[in-house]
C-alpha cells in the first residue's frame, strides 16, 4: 500500500531491466515530475543514469553509447515523438516504459518506425501518479470541475492516474462515492469500466476483505483547505507551496543562491521525516537541538586541534558534520521563513479567529473577531479574504448574517474585485445547498456534543482545533457505520467486514491537513491501512485557483487551458 | 469526528440535560427526541453548560480514573496501527508487456527495410563498378538506366517532394538508385568516395563468392533501353543539353529518400566498431567501483575483527588490504577526472549534452568515492592492536573462569554432599571435587588451569577464594562462608591498592613523555620554520614543472600505464635485494588480482634506509625519466632535485612530499574551479603515490617489511606506530581536503589544510626523534 514504493519499484525495476552501462532517461513533463519525487538525483545516479532529458527536447545529441530508458505517458504527442525518434534513433537501445495502458495500434506504429531495431522492450509500468508520502498521492491536475461536472478532458486523465494507482498497488476494489456528487459517481463509474475492460490486468490474488476505493469530493468540505495550518509539512506547502517536494525559496529575502529551490523529501530528511507532522512551536524546539548539536560538531576556526585524539576525533567527525551542515541550513532557512511569514501577516491572531470559525458556534463573537481582523492593515488580502469565505460558509444561512458588511469592509480595505468575486464562488462551490454531509450545522446533536467536548478537554493547542471532515468519515467507514445513503456501493455487492486496505480520493484536491489525519489514522487503527490521494494537493492559494475555475468566473481561462492541452487523453 | 467518539465515551452525557447514556448512538438518539425543540441556537446555553460539564467531567475522572486516561487523545485509546513509513515491503506493481507483440510487427517491417537498403546498395555498387571518368556521358546514362528502371518523365507532372511543376525550365531528374523523378533543388548526390565506402562490404562478399551478379541483368537491360529510346524521342535536346551541363563524373545523382536511407546505412557502419573513449574509460571505471564493492566489505570486517582485538586476520594483511582499496579510489578519481576532460581541448567542442554526461560521470564517481572512503574506518596502530588483544584475551579468559565456576557450581550441587571444612588451599588440589572419607567437601581450586592465564598473584588468590566461597554456600556451611568472605574483602582491597599505585606510576611516566616530546615539537617547529622558507624559493618553479610534465603524459591515452612501466624497469635492478619494489607505482591498469595486495605497500617500504641518495632517487619517477640525477638546469626537474638532495644533506632521512603537493593542489584546485584543470588527476596519482607510500617508509632498525612484522613485535618501537597512525589521517584529511575542494568549500579546504600541515609537521617530529 505504499505508493512511494510503488514507484521506486517501477523504476528501479526498469534500470534493473536496461543492465550495465550509462543510461539516459527519456522522459515527458509528467513522467519527469513523477520520478523526481521518488527518487533524488544522486540516488538515481548511482545507478548509472546519467542524463535525464525529455523526449520533446530538441538539444538532444547523437549519443550511441548510452541505452536509453523511456518513461513516458501513453499520450499521442508521446507516441508521435517517439516514433521520430525510432526513425533516428540517438540512443543505441531503447526500452520503452508507458505509464499507462496503450493500444495496439499505437504498438504497431511504434514497430513500424523502429527500422534499425534498436527497441529492446516495451511495457506497461503503472507509475502514473506523485506519490508525494506513503500514504498520498497526487495527479497534478487543477480545475477538474466545470460547474458540477467533470472538465471533459480531466475526466479520462483522472481515471488513468487512478486506475494507475491501482494496478501499482495491486489492488481490485469495491468502489464507493459519494452520492450528493455527480462527479464523484462519474469517476467511480469510469474506474469500474476500466476495471472491466482490464479485468485481465486486474486479475489479483484474492484477499479476505476486498480493498475499498472510496471517492469523495473537495466541495464536501472546502473549509478544510482555506485554513491556515500549523505542522510542518501542511505549514510549507500553506506559505511558501511545495511543488512534487520542493519549495521555491527565490523569493527569500536575501536568500543563497543554493537555496532558492530546496527539496523536502522524508525519503533521504531525517529531520523532515521527524518533524513532518509537528507542529510550528515543537519544531522551534527541534530546530534549536538540531542547530546546537551542529554547533558541537563544527570544528571551530580558532579552535587548534592541538592532539592527535582531537584531530582524530575531528577527521571521525567529518562526514557527519558535512551532512548535517546541508540539512541545517536547509531547515533553518525554511523555518526562519515560516517565522517571518507568521509575524508579517499576524497569522496566530488569523489562525485563532479561523479556528474559531471552523469549530465553534459563537456568531456574535466570531464575527466582531473577523472584523476586527479586516481593519487590521497587517493582515494580508489573502487572509482577509479566506477570513470572510470562511464566515459565508459557516453562517451561510445565519439569521443575522453580516456578510454584506463585511464585503462592503473588504471593499474599503482595498480588496481586488477578483478577490472578492470568489467569496461568491466559494459559496457556490461549497456552500450548504451543494454539501452531502453535516459539515457545519448548529443542529446537529453531533456538532454540539463535539464542541462541547473540545471545551472539557481544554483545547491544548487553539491553532490545531480543527479535524477535517475526512477524518470523521474515515472513522465511520472503518467502525462500518458509513451510511450507504450518503455514500452508496457502485455496483450490487457490498462489504461485509470492515474495511482493511482503503483508497481515498478527493476530486477537487486533498489537503496536507488530510494528509496528516489519514496518517494518524494508519498509525492508531489495527488493521487499516489507508492511502490518500487527490487530484491534486491544495494549500489555500491554490484552491482558490481550482474554485475560480470551477466557477463561472473562470470561463474564459479555462477556455485557454484546454487549448493549451489538446492532447490530454 | 473520530476523536470525538471516544471523549464522548467518557460518558456518553448528554449536554444539555447532563443524563448518561450509554452510547453514542443512544445519544445521538436521545438527544433527537428530547431537544429537537429547544433553542436552534443553543450557544447560550452552552455557555452556563460547559461550568456543569467541567464539573461532570470531574467527578467522571474521579469515578474511573483507573480505566481512562487523561490524556484524551484519542492515540492513547488505540495502539497496533502501523505507521505508512513502517508499512511492510510490497511486490512490484502490476506490468504488462507488450514486447511480442511489438516485434511480430516490426518483423515484417524490417524485412522490407532491409531489402530496400540491399536492393539500393547492389545498385549503387553497379553505378560505381565502371570508370566513370573515361566513358562518355552518354554511355554512362545507358548503364545507369540499365541498373533500374527510370520512372516515365510523362507520369510525373510534378515534382513529388516540393510538388513544383516541370516545365522548361525546372526540368526532370531521375534518381539513379530507385529511378524515381525529383526536380533539381530536391536532388541530392552521392559522392563516389561514399559510394565505394557503402559498397565496400558487398564487394569483398561478392569477390568471395565469384561475381557472377556483376554483369548488369540482360532482360532488365533490354527493357530500360527501350524506355530510355522512347524518352529521348520526346526531348532530345533537353536531354543532350542536360548531358552537357550534368556530366556525373565523381558523383551519382538520387532523391532525397535514397539518400537518407544510405546515409542511415553509413551512419550503422560508422558506429559498429567505434567505441568512443569515454566508453572505454567508463568500463574501467566501473570496474574499479566492483573490485571496491567487492574488496571494501572484506577491509571493514577485517578491520573491525582487528578493532576488536580479535586474532583472526593479520593487521598487515588488512593494512594491504587497505592500502588497495585507496589505491582503488584514487584510480576510480583519476579516471572520472579524465573523463570529466574528455574533448575539452578540441575544437568545435564536445555537444553541450556530452559534457553533461561527463560531469555527471564526475559526479557520481566523487559521490562514490565520499560515500565509500569516508565511511572506510581506520586499523589501529600495531601498538594498539597488542592493547586490544591482551584487552580480550583477558575479558575472554575472565569469561572462561566464570563459565568454569558455573558449571563447577552446578557438578557441585549436583553431589549435594556435605563437605570438611579443610582449607583447600593446596595449589595441587585436584581440579574435581573429592569426596573424603569423613564425608565433608574439599573446595577444589582451579589454579591448576588458570595459573598460566593469570599473571597476578593476587588475582589469583581472590579466584580462588571466590570458588571456594561459593562452593562453601552451595554446602552451606554458614561460618566458612564468613571468613571467606573476610578473606575476599582483604585480598580485594590488596589488590585495588596495588592497581592504583601502579596507574599513578604510569600517569607519571606519561607525563614526563609529553613533555620531552614539547621540548622536540618546538625545536622541530623552528627548523622546519627555516625549511620552509628555504623551499618558498623552489615552489613555484617546481610546480610548474610538474604541469609541463604531466601535459606530456597526457598526451598518449595510456601515459600513465607508461609511466608505470618506465618506472618498474627503473626501480627493478636498483631494489634487486627486493623483486617486490616494482609494485611501488600505483598500478593504472592493475586488474591482476592475485598480487596479494600487501605487495603495494612492501614497493613502498622497501627503501634501505642507508643510501639515501642513490635510493630516494629510485622513488622518484620524474628523475627516472632521464636517469641520470645530474643537475642540469635545463631539466624541469631540477629544482626538485636539487631540494631533495639538499634535504638528504641535511641529514633529514624522509623528504616530506605533502608540503609541496599541497601547495600544487591549492593552485590549481583555483585552476579547476574555473576549467577543470586536467592535470590535477595526474599530480595526485602520479607525483602524490609514490611519495607517499615513500613516506610509509619507516627508520632504520626496523624494517617494516610486514613479512617481518611478527617477529619484531619482540622490540615495539612506539614511534613507528605512531607514524602509522599519522599516516591514515593524512590520507583521510586529504580525502576530506578533496572533497571540500571539489564542492567549494574554501574555508574548509584552508582549515583541513591547517590540520594537513600540523599532521605533517608531528610526523617529520617523529621521524626526527627516532633519527
Amino acid at each position: 500500500m505504499n505508493v512511494t514504493l510503488a514507484v521506486k519499484q517501477y523504476i528501479s525495476k526498469m534500470i534493473e531491466n536496461s543492465g550495465p552501462g550509462m543510461k539516459v532517461l527519456l522522459m515527458d513533463k509528467e513522467t519527469t515530475s513523477i520520478v523526481s519525487v521518488v527518487y533524488t538525483q544522486s540516488e538515481i545516479l548511482q545507478k548509472e543514469v546519467y542524463l535525464f532529458e525529455r523526449i520533446d527536447s530538441q538539444s538532444r545529441d547523437n549519443m550511441k553509447h548510452l541505452k536509453a530508458i523511456c518513461f513516458l505517458r501513453p499520450t499521442k504527442e508521446n507516441v508521435e515523438n517517439l516514433i521520430q525518434e525510432l526513425r533516428r534513433p540517438k540512443y543505441s537501445v531503447y526500452f520503452i516504459y508507458f505509464s499507462n495502458v496503450i493500444s495496439k495500434s499505437e504498438i504497431k506504429a511504434l514497430a513500424e518506425a523502429d527500422e534499425q531495431e534498436v527497441v529492446a522492450e516495451v511495457q506497461e509500468f503503472y507509475g502514473d501518479f506523485i506519490a508525494v508520502n506513503p500514504h498520498l498521492f497526487s495527479l497534478n491536475l487543477s480545475g477538474v470541475a466545470r460547474g458540477r461536472s467533470w472538465e471533459p478532458t480531466l475526466l479520462p486523465r483522472t481515471t488513468q492516474g487512478l486506475t494507475s494507482v491501482l494496478l501499482a498497488l495491486k489492488k481490485c476494489p469495491m468502489i464507493r462515492y459519494q452520492l450528493s456528487s455527480d462527479m464523484a459517481k462519474r469517476l467511480g463509474e469510469s474506474v469500474k469500466q476500466i476495471i472491466t475492460k482490464e479485468y485481465e490486468l486486474f486479475d489479483f490474488r484474492k484477499t479476505e476483505v476486498p480493498p475499498l476505493l472510496l471517492i469523495m469530493d473537495r466541495s464536501d468540505d472546502a473549509i478544510t483547505p482555506l485554513l491556515n495550518q500549523w505542522t510542518y509539512q501542511a505549514m510549507v506547502h500553506e506559505l511558501l507551496g511545495l511543488n512534487n517536494n520542493r519549495i521555491d525559496l527565490s523569493r527569500v529575502p536575501g536568500i543563497s543562491k543554493e537555496l532558492k529551490e530546496v527539496v523536502l523529501s522524508a525519503e533521504n530528511d531525517e529531520f523532515y521525516a521527524n518533524n513532518l507532522y509537528l507542529n510550528f512551536g515543537e519544531i522551534g524546539t527541534n530546530i534549536k537541538n538540531l542547530m546546537e548539536d551542529f554547533q558541537k560538531k563544527k570544528p571551530k576556526e580558532q579552535q587548534k586541534l592541538e592532539s592527535i585524539s582531537d584531530m582524530k576525533a575531528f577527521v571521525d567527525n567529518y562526514p557527519q558534520f558535512k551532512k548535517m551542515s546541508g540539512t541545517v541550513s536547509k531547515h533553518v532557512t525554511v523555518v526562519g521563513e515560516l517565522s517571518r511569514l507568521v509575524s508579517e501577516r499576524h497569522l496566530m491572531e488569523v489562525s485563532e479567529v479561523e479556528q474559531e470559525l471552523a469549530c465553534q458556534n459563537d456568531h456574535s463573537s466570531a464575527s466582531q473577531n473577523v472584523r476586527r481582523l479586516l481593519q487590521n492593515p497587517r493582515v494580508s488580502e489573502l487572509d482577509a479574504v479566506r477570513l470572510v469565505m470562511l464566515y459565508a460558509l459557516r453562517y451561510e444561512r445565519h439569521s443575522s448574517s453580516i456578510l454584506p458588511s463585511l464585503m462592503e469592509e473588504l471593499n474599503r480595505k482595498g480588496v481586488s474585485e477578483r478577490h472578492r468575486r470568489m467569496v461568491t464562488s466559494m459559496v457556490e462551490y461549497g456552500g450548504k445547498r451543494v454539501r452531502g454531509s453535516d459539515l457545519i450545522n448548529p443542529q446537529d446533536a453531533v456538532a454540539i456534543t463535539k464542541q462541547f467536548f473540545k471545551g472539557l478537554k481544554g483545547v491544548e493547542n487553539v491553532y490545531t482545533q480543527h479535524a477535517p471532515l475526512l477524518q470523521e468519515t474515515l472513522d465511520q467507514l472503518i467502525k462500518g457505520r458509513l451510511k450507504d445513503s450518503q455514500f452508496p456501493y457502485l455496483g450490487p455487492s457490498s462489504l461485509r467486514d470492515r474495511p482493511q486496505d482503503i483508497i481515498v480520493f478527493v476530486i477537487g484536491g486533498a489537503t496536507y491537513e488530510e494528509a496528516l489525519a489519514v496518517y494518524n489514522l494508519n498509525r492508531t487503527m489495527p488493521g487499516v491501512r489507508i492511502v490518500l490521494g487527490g487530484t491534486t494537493i491544495h494549500n489555500t492559494k491554490s484552491f482558490l485557483e481550482e474554485v475560480t475555475l470551477t466557477a463561472g468566473a473562470g470561463q474564459a481561462e479555462r477556455v485557454q487551458r484546454a487549448g493549451g492541452h489538446p492532447n490530454r487523453r | 469526528n473520530a476523536s470525538l467518539d471516544r471523549e464522548v465515551k467518557e460518558g456518553f452525557l448528554c449536554p444539555l440535560c447532563l443524563k448518561d447514556l450509554q452510547s453514542f448512538y443512544q445519544l445521538q438518539e436521545h438527544y433527537e427526541e428530547e431537544h429537537s425543540g429547544d433553542d436552534r441556537h443553543v450557544r447560550g446555553q452552552l455557555k452556563s453548560l460547559v461550568q456543569k460539564a467541567k464539573k461532570a467531567k470531574d467527578k467522571l475522572l474521579k469515578r474511573d480514573g483507573e480505566d481512562k486516561p487523561e490524556t484524551g487523545s484519542y492515540e492513547s485509546f488505540y495502539y497496533g496501527g502501523v505507521d505508512p513509513y513502517m508499512w511492510e515491503p510490497q511486490e512490484l506493481g502490476a506490468t504488462r508487456n507488450h514486447m511480442d507483440f511489438f516485434k511480430k510487427h516490426r518483423a515484417a517491417r524490417i524485412d522490407h527495410y532491409v531489402i530496400e537498403v540491399n536492393k539500393l546498395i547492389i545498385r549503387l555498387e553497379k553505378l560505381t563498378s565502371f570508370d566513370r571518368m573515361n566513358i562518355d556521358a552518354g554511355k554512362i546514362r545507358a548503364i545507369e538506366k540499365s541498373v533500374v528502371a527510370w520512372v516515365s518523365d510523362t507520369d510525373v507532372p510534378f515534382c513529388p517532394d516540393c510538388g513544383n511543376k516541370f516545365n522548361l525550365r525546372n526540368r526532370r531528374h531521375h534518381c539513379r538508385l530507385c529511378g524515381s523523378i525529383m526536380c533539381r533543388k530536391c536532388m541530392e548526390f552521392v559522392p563516389l568516395p561514399l559510394a565505394y565506402k557503402l559498397t565496400s562490404g558487398t564487394r569483398e562478399a561478392r569477390s568471395v563468392t565469384g561475381s557472377q551478379s556483376q554483369s548488369p541483368p540482360t532482360g532488365g537491360g533490354g527493357n530500360v533501353s527501350g524506355m530510355g529510346s522512347r524518352r529521348g524521342s520526346i526531348s532530345s535536346l533537353s536531354s543532350v543539353t542536360s548531358m552537357l551541363e550534368e556530366k556525373d563524373d565523381e558523383r551519382i545523382r538520387c532523391c532525397l529518400h535514397c539518400m537518407d536511407t544510405l546515409m542511415k546505412r553509413q551512419q550503422k557502419l560508422e558506429e559498429k566498431d567505434h567505441v568512443p573513449d569515454i566508453v572505454k574509460l567508463y568500463e574501467r571505471l566501473r570496474l574499479c567501483m566492483d573490485k571496491v564493492d567487492e574488496r571494501a566489505p572484506e577491509y571493514i570486517r577485517m578491520a573491525e575483527s582487528l578493532n576488536a582485538g580479535e586474532t583472526t586476520y593479520n593487521l598487515d594483511t588488512a593494512g594491504g588490504l587497505r592500502m588497495e582499496v585507496q589505491k582503488y579510489y584514487e584510480l576510480i578519481d583519476a579516471l572520472s577526472k579524465k573523463i570529466l576532460t574528455l574533448g575539452m581541448k578540441e575544437e568545435p567542442q564536445p555537444h553541450q549534452k556530452t559534457l553533461q554526461l561527463q560531469r555527471m560521470v564526475r559526479y557520481t564517481a566523487t559521490l562514490f568515492v565520499q560515500e565509500k572512503l569516508l565511511g572506510l574506518m581506520s586499523l589501529p596502530t600495531k601498538d594498539k592492536y597488542e592493547d586490544l588483544k591482551e584487552k580480550r584475551k583477558q575479558e575472554q579468559e575472565k569469561r572462561l573462569t566464570q563459565e568454569r565456576l558455573v558449571s563447577r557450581l552446578r557438578q557441585d550441587s549436583e553431589k549435594n554432599r556435605p563437605a570438611a571444612s579443610t582449607n583447600g588451599e593446596a595449589p595441587q588440589a585436584p581440579r574435581a571435587p573429592r569426596m573424603t572419607k569423613a564425608g565433608g567437601w574439599l573446595p577444589s581450586s582451579d589454579t591448576l588451569h588458570t595459573c598460566g592465564e593469570l599473571e597476578d598473584p593476587l588475582l589469583q588468590q581472590i579466584d580462588n577464594i571466590q570458588s571456594f566461597l561459593r562452593q562453601a554456600k552451595a554446602a552451606q556451611r554458614h561460618d566458612e562462608v564468613a571468613m571467606l568472605e573476610e578473606n575476599l574483602r582483604q585480598l580485594q582491597d590488596e589488590y585495588d591498592q596495588q592497581q592504583t599505585s601502579l596507574a599513578i606510576a604510569l600517569s607519571q611516566r606519561l607525563a614526563q613523555e609529553e613533555s620531552l616530546q614539547q621540548d622536540e615539537l618546538q625545536r622541530l617547529e623552528d627548523r622546519e620554520r627555516g625549511e620552509r622558507e628555504h623551499r618558498a624559493q623552489s615552489q613555484a618553479p617546481g610546480s610548474q614543472a610538474t604541469y609541463t610534465w604531466q601535459g606530456s603524459l597526457n598526451l598518449t591515452d595510456t601515459g600513465s600505464l607508461h609511466g608505470e612501466e618506465e618506472g618498474e624497469e627503473e626501480v627493478t635492478p636498483k631494489a634487486e635485494s627486493s623483486p617486490l619494489s616494482m609494485r611501488a607505482f600505483p598500478a593504472l591498469t592493475d586488474q591482476d588480482e592475485e598480487s596479494p595486495p600487501r605487495l603495494r605497500r612492501l614497493g613502498g617500504d622497501v627503501t634501505p634506509p642507508g643510501g639515501e641518495g642513490q635510493n630516494s632517487s629510485s622513488l622518484n619517477p620524474f628523475e627516472e625519466e632521464d636517469s641520470t640525477p645530474v643537475e642540469d638546469p635545463s631539466n624541469p626537474f631540477f629544482e626538485e632535485i636539487q631540494k631533495e638532495h639538499k634535504e638528504v644533506a641535511n641529514g633529514k632521512k624522509e623528504y616530506n612530499p605533502f608540503e609541496q603537493e599541497e601547495g600544487g593542489e591549492e593552485e590549481q584546485g583555483q585552476a579547476e574551479g574555473a576549467t577543470g584543470n586536467p592535470f590535477e588527476v595526474k599530480e595526485e596519482n602520479n607525483e602524490g603515490n609514490p611519495f607517499k607510500e615513500a613516506s610509509g617508509c619507516t627508520p632504520p632498525g626496523a624494517s617494516t617489511n610486514p613479512f617481518e612484522g611478527e617477529d619484531e613485535e619482540a622490540m615495539p618501537d612506539v614511534d613507528v606506530i605512531e607514524e602509522d597512525l599519522l599516516l591514515q589521517q593524512i590520507d583521510n584529511i586529504r580525502a576530506y581536503i578533496f572533497d571540500a575542494k571539489l564542492n567549494g568549500r574554501l574555508d574548509e579546504v584552508e582549515l583541513l589544510s591547517e590540520n594537513l600541515r600540523e599532521l605533517q609537521r608531528t610526523l617529520q617530529e617523529q621521524k626526527s626523534k627516532t633519527h
